[in-house]
């Protein structure tokens, strides 16, 4: 099943420029090595994440988007300013992203190249990625187990440090104030000269997060103040890289994040219930340059540590991996790697260990100018169990071209896979050692339409897909013991569309994006004889999403107002408890300033102007309007 | 006064016609309460998400009322459903997650609550105007709950909680018989027994299985309780609260769901657990102390049961695996399958008017 697709200018990009930028960075980067005058500053090479992703869509989200969110979790930037949806668990809480209809552990989350999902959950809890922990996101729609292993059924979220060469010295300092005792602070110095390159990053961010909100579940729905969700996060970040020549090149990051939150109760309920999460990530990264060749040599740490009241859980995993990414010609790139993950699982009720590797392949076909395919091959094998063989193909045709105009095509094919968690398997009571892999097959196809004239830029993009995915665990009951099983087949299909326009009118700069997800998931089984899920839309999925921003500047100021509208969701899989579509303002404005040798900005923002009372999850009481100030420097 | 005496004709006039009329059928009058007959059905609701709710079926319509509850006060319950208690005129909704909300039997309109001072609240009775309710209190470290208690309300539509009687680890059902309150602590094994006089513990005595609930079998007071290979029912004095005699009945994975149906019969949701897992219901008889069937009825997620005096049914409500509605399953009194409804999350108990 194969449709129609479109990209946007940005998706072309991603596809055609990318991998000739970097290269080109390369070059560069080479360039500077031998010659000691110049010194502009040039990123440190990275392996492009998207080189073989031809006829897929990938959204880039940099560091001026983010801007605005320092220290504030990365899901608040998502649900806000992008067409996904999260099920977010309260304000500043658990925060899981879904991704074309699948569940909260169907998407693969990387930092600098390093899976980061927890092996024992299966997932990654957005509301613990700071703002400020990482430099850029990509997201990847849709499928992609064959380019990034496990849990990519939905899509992947890419989290990656840049650094540069040739900077000199940097301070930077970044704070933020909001209502509800809002403070985050992030301290950063750097240096770099044309072989050497080191970054060091602190922060902290804190909220007493004593909103008010109004309580449904009491008599007389009194207006209360939300008590029990205080949150603070620390962290520390650690960049280094070194030009050893131009043909070696060695990188590393760490990364410790620390996050304790008095975990928000539902309303009317007086639970009382703390969690304390420490991450370590640890990357290092060896590049060898050769002829039309770069040799990557991989390894790292991710440790999870997670204390819930006094259940202490842990996950260490260390990674192992190498790859060659070859350009054999101009028609013809090849990447081949290995990957070694070894897991250790230290949970409240179990211990695990677990091995698993995983071959790769992918290679890039450009018959033509106008013409471009990815084939990607993976197999992971996990304690001696073969997971799901995942290929992959997709392509791009650009259908047509003139000095306004651009329409390309893409469309892909792919297979994805989601091995048992630990806790899946292993937990007591209730794991389940026999579950098999989740699988998927997923077809999409876009359209991309560009215009470009004069000072007017326009760029859609236009997607569907239809996924099926098999083997799906879930969790039943069976007495007083919870357990999971591979009960669930659920078909997917939908719509993705973007818009970005920019216009400039003399010294004014206007800028427009729009997102818009149309998601069906409907569920294809009833569990048993009485259920009547089958025919339904998932849970907690909602069938429309849309957001909107409009930006207008004017030389060093600018203003935007952003708008979001979140549809119908239901908890359960039989089409019952409802819950009421949201709609959202906000609205803020930014300015940039230089003195002397100081420069930087200010900007102040009004989230949900219009103080709607919304809950994105059941009972789970989100903060009215709210007001926050930023203020940036930069030495 | 001249509009006094105006009115006071209207007034006699008006009682004159009221009585000249020819309906002697008496209280008909009243108008009967929208939820005043037919079936409540109660819907614990999915753990995380408290969506407790409580629907009305009308047996002699097929009708089904969804979250009368919210239908009524335009808001959600926002708790977990542990018990409903019908007393003094009034219909007590206990919830899990700490609170019981009070509304009006007739039509389920609000008429207080208990939000404050709760932890996991269990069950309720009402005694001397008064409110005694069941509490686990908080979780220890270890999920223990070594702070339990039943709390004490001077007043019928709730407020705050006037004193606390601390009693054994998580008590479960309670009943008033003689000068008495008999709580059912279930992880203690023991039933301790508060004077309603002094509201202080007179006594706590140990028993065999995990006490949950109290049932008055043809007039006599006794204690269900339950372990691997046994139901077991304690015979208590309501006088002087002495363990009588103890009825074993051979029966294997009883589970604290249970109802009373004719005579001395009982029927007892049974289930394997996990990870054999298959549960059924099986019908006793405690004068016997046999086992009559032991599968009267088997399915899976049996999550609560009532018996309908009226047409002798057996009502079975199916939790469906908390991924969405539940059901019931309403069987006749041989066991058949009469009819199937569609209710609300978890459902877990019946109140038959």
């Amino acid at each position: 099943m194969v449709f129609l697709v479109v990209f946007m200018f940005q998706a072309i990009l991603n596809q055609e420029v990318k991998p000739v930028m970097e290269s080109k960075v390369v070059n560069e980067t080479e360039k500077t090595h031998q010659d000691t005058v110049a010194l502009s500053p040039v990123e440190v090479f990275s392996p492009p994440l998207d080189k073989y992703t031809f006829g897929s869509t990938i959204q880039n989200i940099s560091e001026s988007d983010l801007a605005i969110f320092q220290g504030l979790p990365l899901s608040d930037f998502l649900q806000q300013r992008t067409g996904l949806f999260l099920r977010q668990y309260g304000s500043g809480m658990l925060s899981a992203l879904t991704m074309r209809g699948t569940s909260a552990g169907h998407n693969a989350v990387f930092w600098n190249g390093l899976p980061i999902n927890s092996p024992s959950l299966g997932q990654s809890d957005f509301s613990i990625f700071p703002v400020g922990g990482f430099d850029n996101a990509s997201i990847h729609f849709g499928s992609g187990g064959a380019l990034y292993g496990t849990d990519a059924i939905g899509g992947a979220v890419h989290l990656t440090n840049k650094l540069k060469f040739g900077e000199g010295h940097q301070v930077r300092i970044g704070s933020v104030f909001g209502s509800f005792g809002r403070w985050n602070q992030q301290v950063e110095y750097s240096f770099s000269d044309k072989k050497f390159s080191a970054r060091t990053r602190i922060y902290r961010n804190f909220s007493e997060n004593d909103f008010l909100f109004r309580n449904i579940t009491k008599m007389g729905t009194p207006i209360e103040r939300q008590s029990h969700a205080r949150l603070e996060q620390t962290g520390a970040m650690q960049d280094l890289a070194w030009s050893i020549n131009p043909k070696n090149l060695i990188s590393t990051s760490v990364w410790w994040n620390e996050t304790n939150r008095e975990i928000q109760p539902l309303m009317g309920s007086n639970t009382i219930d703390f969690q304390s999460d420490r991450n370590l990530r640890w990357v290092l990264d060896y590049f060898h340059f050769g002829k039309n060749k770069v040799w990557n040599l991989k390894s790292g740490l991710v440790r999870d540590d997670q204390l819930f009241n006094n259940s202490f859980n842990q996950t260490i995993q260390y990674f192992l991996a190498g790859d060659l990414d070859w350009e054999i010609s101009n028609k013809w790139n090849s990447k081949s790697g290995l990957r070694i993950t070894e897991i250790q699982g230290n949970l409240s009720t179990y211990q695990a260990k677990e091995s698993r590797v995983e071959l790769y392949q992918s290679t890039n076909f450009r018959p033509s100018e106008r013409l471009g395919f990815s084939v990607n091959l993976r197999q992971l094998v996990f304690e001696g169990n073969l997971a799901p063989f995942t290929p992959s193909v997709g392509g791009e045709w650009k259908v047509w071209r003139n000095e306004s105009h651009q329409i390309h095509f893409t469309s892909n094919l792919a297979r994805s896979f989601k091995v048992p968690t630990l806790n899946d398997r292993f937990w007591v009571p209730g794991g389940n050692p026999e579950l098999q892999s989740e699988k998927s097959w997923s077809a999409e196809s876009g359209i991309n339409y560009l215009f470009k004239k004069e000072n007017f830029e326009l760029s859609q993009k236009i997607t569907v897909y239809r996924m099926k995915v098999d083997n799906w665990i879930i969790w039943l009951p069976k007495g007083n013991v919870w357990s999971p099983e591979n009960i669930r087949e659920v078909h997917n299909s939908g719509l993705e569309y973007g818009l970005e326009a920019n216009q400039k009118a003399g010294e004014w700069d206007l800028h427009m994006k729009v997102n818009y997800a149309m998601t069906r998931a409907i569920n294809q089984t009833d569990i048993s004889e009485n259920d009547r899920s089958k025919g339904n839309q998932l849970p907690y999925t909602p069938l429309h999403k849309f957001q909107s921003i409009i930006m207008v500047g004017k030389g060093t100021f600018s203003t935007f107002l952003n708008y979001q509208l979140v549809g119908e969701r239901f908890s359960g899989t039989d089409g019952s408890g409802r819950l009421d579509p949201y709609q959202l303002w906000d609205l803020g404005g930014n300015c940039n300033w230089s003195i002397r040798n100081l420069n930087g900005s200010l900007g102040f923002q009004i989230n949900n102007l219009f103080n709607t009372d919304y809950q994105v999850m059941p009972l789970r009481a989100m903060p009215g309007r709210n007001f926050q100030l930023n203020l940036n420097v930069r030495i | 006064m001249k509009n006094l005496r105006l009115l006071l004709p209207l007034i006699w006039l008006t009682f004159f016609v009221a009585s000249c009329n020819d309906d002697t059928s008496g209280p008909s009058d009243i108008p009967v309460g929208e939820f005043e007959k037919g079936v409540l059905i109660m819907n614990e609701g999915a753990f995380g998400v408290n969506d407790g709710e409580v629907y009305h079926y009308d047996p002699s319509t097929g009708v089904i009322k969804e979250d009368i509850f919210r239908t009524k006060n335009s808001r959600p319950f926002g708790g977990l459903i542990e018990d409903m208690v019908e007393a003094e005129g009034r219909m007590y909704l206990v919830a899990n997650t700490g609170k019981v909300e009070i509304v009006n039997p007739k039509d389920f309109s609000l008429l207080g609550g208990i939000s404050l001072g709760l932890n996991i609240t269990r069950s309720l009775v009402s005694v001397n105007q008064k409110l005694f309710i069941s509490d686990w209190g908080p979780y220890d470290a270890g999920f223990n709950n070594l702070n339990s208690y039943v709390a004490v309300v001077n007043d019928l539509n709730g407020g705050p909680i006037a004193k606390k009687i601390a009693v054994s680890s998580r008590p479960e059902g309670m009943i008033v018989a003689g000068n008495f309150i008999y709580v059912a602590c279930t992880a203690a094994k023991k039933y301790d027994v508060i004077s309603i006089a002094s509201e202080t513990v007179a006594a706590s005595i140990a028993v065999e299985g995990n006490p949950t609930r109290f049932l008055e079998i043809e007039g006599r007071l006794f204690l269900y309780a339950q372990d691997d290979n046994n139901a077991i029912f304690h015979e208590i004095n309501p006088g002087n609260y002495a363990l009588v005699r103890t009825v074993k009945i051979p029966l294997a994975n009883p589970t604290p769901i249970v109802t009373l149906g004719e005579g001395s019969e009982l029927f007892i949701v049974t289930s394997t657990g996990f990870p054999d897992y298959t549960d059924a219901v099986a019908k006793v008889s405690v004068n016997t102390g046999q086992v009559i069937n032991g599968s009267f009825y088997t399915g899976s997620g049996l999550y609560g049961i009532g018996f309908k005096i009226e047409g002798k049914e057996i009502y079975v409500a199916e939790n469906n695996g908390f991924q969405g509605k539940g059901s019931v399953s309403i069987l006749s009194a041989t066991g058949q399958k009469v009819k199937t409804l569609s209710v609300g999350k978890g459902p877990s108990g019946f109140i038959f008017k």
